[in-house]
């Protein structure tokens, strides 16, 4: 994986430094909270309900096993012993004390980490493909352009002050699990006609309030180009976007309102001034990036193969875990592994200290040192040999992260709701706990097979409700947090926002609701193989909504 | 600070004696009593340790008259800047002779201060307060010294800042300067003008009511103040000559009341900005909104005054590209630091338009931002936050000096950037 050079590490030190004086001067007084606020902000240290919370960046999700080691020691040294992943593949700490922000970040300075625009209206953490580099279906690993486009946007001077934050997503592979079209940008990897890959260029997505999928843009921009062309979105998007209601200044507004062809217009045009300027990528260097990305020294270990079928019988969840857990790798003898951090009860995307320590150490073992983090606040094991499976599972058990229950209704996204955050109007860690207890029996689960559930607390939709197979929302009315239930959401390369049925439904009956349109779905579905979001697509609202409502 | 210095540098010496003498004088001399106040000045408190220096401007004549009846040897001192409309050097003739001054003295700028500091002679158009002190100030320094006291022409109406313009004033360096024509209203002066058939200045009959060098000086409407001619657009009211008098006279700007941040130092501003009522033909030194320009763009092509853009969040400098040239400054308005859309219009000014000139920020100006500002090829700033300009006078800008991707032209020299970048960004 990358490894920062000389100035890499330096520009880092002087950000850190640049900002411990910052938070200095706010604690000598000499900085107003509103003064001392976007500074904050640029280093991803925002203010919640309780505490300051801080965003530690994790780029395009690819950890090393130091750097995760580094997270554990920040979760116990400074705050209370645990950390969260979030959906945009970062990791927040919800408890630090602001004079300890400084002695955080040169911690995570040692190891190559930063918190530098994890928040503010700028451009954010590029996020890809869990998978990314290890998936049997991709058609180039995406890390190296994340990681160009990574310094590109990196206290970039002309799009520090954007109208609003700007997310980029990317996936290497046809099959999307970086939901892609639900970014202000999203590239997708493609192959034009004389065999080249590069990017096809996706525009104007996103969820909070106002859901859109992104539309496509330009359908293939060479790697070299693709600064010049992302600069040219940028600029046209930092020109025209309105400022005027923080509610309406994504970009996906702006191409809403102007249209995607007078978009397209305008930024054909910036871009057909920078193209072949100082942006262009010269092969070189893209190839000097690659090779920090090289393949790990695989083993060849043959023909491997795992009876799941046999495992089931011996061990059940061991056997669950095999068929949902496990990736499909593109080196033979190889998988991917998910940790779930969805256990029954617990809080989606929490990871104690000690288990970053355990999945740290497993990674060294049998990962080649990697872990990844995902869109759906699991973490991976991306190169484990199927020889050491058991053993990685065994490890897993130890440290309290086996579940086997990844792509399962249980495997919820959730955002941290009313318990941390200062935006949200109602509760939805509780939320997803009540429905995990609802469906923790694994043949209950199994029987349902891949279902997306997704929470958010409030409209901003930090956890992606919209993109939900059965997507909730919580809102408040009239003093009482209600939850609003969506169906037919989807993320991937087929992607759709979720319809709302009806009206919503108090905290104790949501997992009633989920449980009727689960039954409802079994009821009608073809086959077990036709999953929820298949049958919906087949079936439309009408059997869903009278599970929820009746006839009436 | 290179403009308006003070005259005199010596430390106040004030002897009260002296002083009370000064405050006995003021009250012994009516308010029209200016050939009383000359001939006390020059015949008893200062004989042969006085001196006047005159304009030759609009209203001259009336002093230059009462020195001819007092005294027609009294040394008279013409700054002749060589910017003079030649108007204004046919009237010191006419008045010389007409009058029978039989004393004045020419003074002329130092020609290796020209040289050194206004080689081509358009000083004034981007420094007019350095103008000033190299044609007016420095000359005058080196004969003030001999004298003990000095006639002036200056008047309370002129300026507000000259409203309690007393006759005598003893200055900071211990001279007396002394101001016969204190208290003449405008109407005065042309009523002494009037009854003594005194001949007016070639250009006054043209609206110029008050006149100085040709460059700084225009004509004034009927009814504007006489000196609004002088110095016009510009946050400039004194040439400098007659700063540090006294406390009663208007002060050198100091350096903390000075806001554009340029070439690492706090300056003298002489650009200000547009107002409702400005002229398009007159404007100068001012900074004309984009859709103003637009408007009247023909007026402010015609126009030869320096003048400057100022560029709001939305503005398209797509539409004023094709007249850079004619931009002496070009302000960029950030109206609150977190609206970006000034960084993309600067730096399409500079790369993609070439514009070479002052690029300035103006609004919501803070030290966090103005990294990023110069990095987008803005290199004046406007501040008005008290933190900031501290951060500025410290050099302690919260700032990352490596960066990763190349923006501005070659000037831009990366110091730590991708190799890639590194590169292409050598010229």
């Amino acid at each position: 994986m990358y490894r920062y050079d000389e100035f890499d590490a330096a520009f880092v030190s002087e950000r850190v430094q640049q900002f411990s004086d910052q938070v200095r001067r706010r604690i000598a007084g000499e900085l107003t909270e509103d003064q001392f606020r976007p500074l904050r902000l640029m280093n991803g240290l925002y203010l919640q309900l309780h505490a300051y919370m801080l965003r530690i960046a994790i780029p395009y999700g690819t950890l090393a096993a130091r750097q995760l080691r580094m997270l554990a020691h920040v979760a116990r040294t400074y705050d209370r012993g645990y950390g969260h992943f979030t959906t945009r593949q970062n990791m927040q700490f919800h408890w630090p004390k602001l004079r300890d922000v400084p002695a955080i970040l040169a911690d995570l300075a040692s190891v190559e980490m930063h918190s530098i625009q994890t928040s503010g209206n700028c451009v954010r953490n590029v996020t890809v493909d869990q998978f990314a580099g290890a998936a049997a279906d991709e058609i180039i690993d995406p890390r190296p352009v994340a990681e160009i486009i990574r310094q590109w946007s990196s206290l970039h001077p002309e799009f520090i002050y954007l109208p609003r934050k700007f997310k980029i997503a990317m996936t290497g592979a046809p099959n999307d699990r970086a939901a892609v079209k639900f970014h202000d940008i999203g590239l997708m990897a493609q192959t034009n006609g004389s065999g080249e890959v590069g990017w096809a260029v996706y525009v104007g997505g996103g969820l909070g309030r106002t859901p859109m999928v992104a539309k496509l843009i330009n359908g293939f921009v060479p790697h070299e180009h693709l600064l010049a062309y992302l600069e040219a979105i940028l600029r046209v998007y930092n020109r025209y976007g309105r400022r005027d209601n923080k509610f309406k200044a994504r970009i996906k507004i702006l191409v809403h309102e102007e249209g995607l062809e007078n978009i397209k217009g305008q930024v054909e045009e910036e871009f057909a001034q920078m193209r072949g300027g100082i942006l262009t990528l010269p092969e070189e260097e893209l190839e000097r990036i690659n090779a920090y990305f090289a393949l790990p020294a695989y083993e060849d270990h043959g023909v491997v193969n795992i009876d799941i079928g046999r495992e089931k019988i011996l061990d059940p969840a061991y056997g669950r875990f095999l068929e949902n857990n496990t990736f499909p790798h593109a080196r033979q003898g190889y998988t991917s592994i998910t940790v779930s951090l969805k256990p029954i009860g617990g809080v989606p995307g929490d990871i104690t200290a000690d288990q970053m320590d355990a999945v740290a150490e497993l990674a060294e073992a049998y990962s080649f040192s990697e872990i990844r983090v995902t869109h759906e606040q699991n973490v991976v094991l991306p190169h484990v040999a199927l020889t050491d499976l058991r053993a990685v599972y065994d490890g897993l058990v130890e440290a309290g992260l086996a579940d086997g229950n990844v792509g399962e209704i249980t495997d919820m996204i959730t955002c941290p709701g009313l318990d941390y955050c200062a935006l949200a109007n109602a509760r939805s860690i509780p939320i997803a706990q009540d429905i995990a207890h609802r469906f923790a029996a694994p043949e209950r689960s199994r029987e349902i097979g891949k279902l997306k559930i997704k929470i958010s607390g409030c409209i901003n939709a930090c956890g992606h409700h919209h993109v939900g197979h059965i997507g909730i929302l919580g809102v408040e009315k009239k003093g009482t947090e209600l939850y609003q239930i969506t169906v037919g959401g989807d993320g991937t390369e087929d992607a759709a926002v979720g319809r709302i049925l009806g009206p919503g439904f108090v905290a104790a009956d949501v997992p009633d609701a989920i449980e009727k349109l689960v039954d409802a779905y079994i009821e009608k579905r073809e086959s077990p193989d036709e999953t929820f979001i298949a049958a919906y697509r087949r079936l439309g609202d009408a059997p869903f909504k009278e599970a929820l409502y009746g006839n009436g | 600070m290179s403009a308006a210095s003070p005259m005199v540098a010596a430390e106040p010496r004030h002897d009260k004696l002296r002083q009370l003498g000064i405050v006995a004088l003021n009250g012994m001399y009516g308010e029209m009593d200016a050939e009383g106040v000359l001939r006390q000045a020059v015949e008893e408190l200062l004989a042969g340790d006085i001196a006047m220096v005159s304009s030759f401007g609009a209203d001259s004549a009336v002093l230059l008259h009462l020195v001819s009846k007092v005294d027609p040897s009294l040394p008279v001192y013409f700054l002749e800047t060589g910017k003079h409309f030649p108007e204004t050097l046919d009237y010191v003739e006419t008045l010389k002779t007409r009058l029978g001054l039989c004393n004045v003295v020419t003074l002329r700028p130092d020609p290796s201060d020209l040289a050194k500091f206004d080689p081509d002679g358009t000083l004034w158009e981007t420094d007019p307060d350095s103008c000033c002190h190299i044609r007016k100030t420095e000359p005058l320094e080196n004969v003030l010294a001999g004298f003990g006291g000095w006639v002036t022409g200056r008047k309370r109406f002129q300026t507000a800042e000259r409203g309690v313009l007393p006759h005598f004033e003893l200055t900071s360096d211990d001279r007396i300067k002394v101001n016969p024509l204190a208290y003449f209203s405008n109407a005065d002066i042309e009523a002494y003008k009037a009854e003594h058939d005194l001949p007016q200045h070639p250009l006054y009959g043209e609206g110029y009511k008050s006149i100085g060098c040709a460059p700084c000086t225009s004509a004034v409407a009927e009814g504007e103040d006489p000196r609004a001619g002088r110095w016009r657009g510009l946050n400039k009211k004194e040439c400098g000559i007659h700063f540090d008098f006294n406390g009663s006279i208007a002060k050198p700007v100091s350096q903390s009341q000075l806001t554009l941040f340029r070439d690492g130092e706090f300056r003298t501003d002489p650009w200000r900005g547009w107002s409702e009522g400005d002229v398009a033909s007159e404007a100068r030194y001012t900074h004309v909104p984009v859709s103003v320009f637009l408007e009247q763009r023909e007026a402010f092509l015609a126009s030869s005054h320096p003048i400057g853009l100022q560029v709001d969040p939305g503005d398209r400098v797509e539409d004023i590209a094709g007249d850079l040239a004619r931009f002496s400054s070009i302000a960029i308005n950030f109206p609150a630091f977190v609206d970006g859309r000034g960084y993309s219009s600067a730096r399409l000014l500079r790369e993609r338009y070439g514009y070479e000139g002052e690029l300035r920020a103006v609004g919501d100006v803070l030290t966090d931002q103005i990294p990023f500002m110069r990095r987008c090829g803005i290199n004046a700033l406007v501040v008005t936050s008290a933190a900031t300009r501290k951060a500025l006078e410290a050099d302690a800008l919260a700032e990352v000096r490596l960066y990763y991707q190349p923006v501005g032209t070659a000037r831009e020299i990366p110091v730590g950037t991708r190799p890639f970048l590194r590169r292409n960004a050598r010229p």
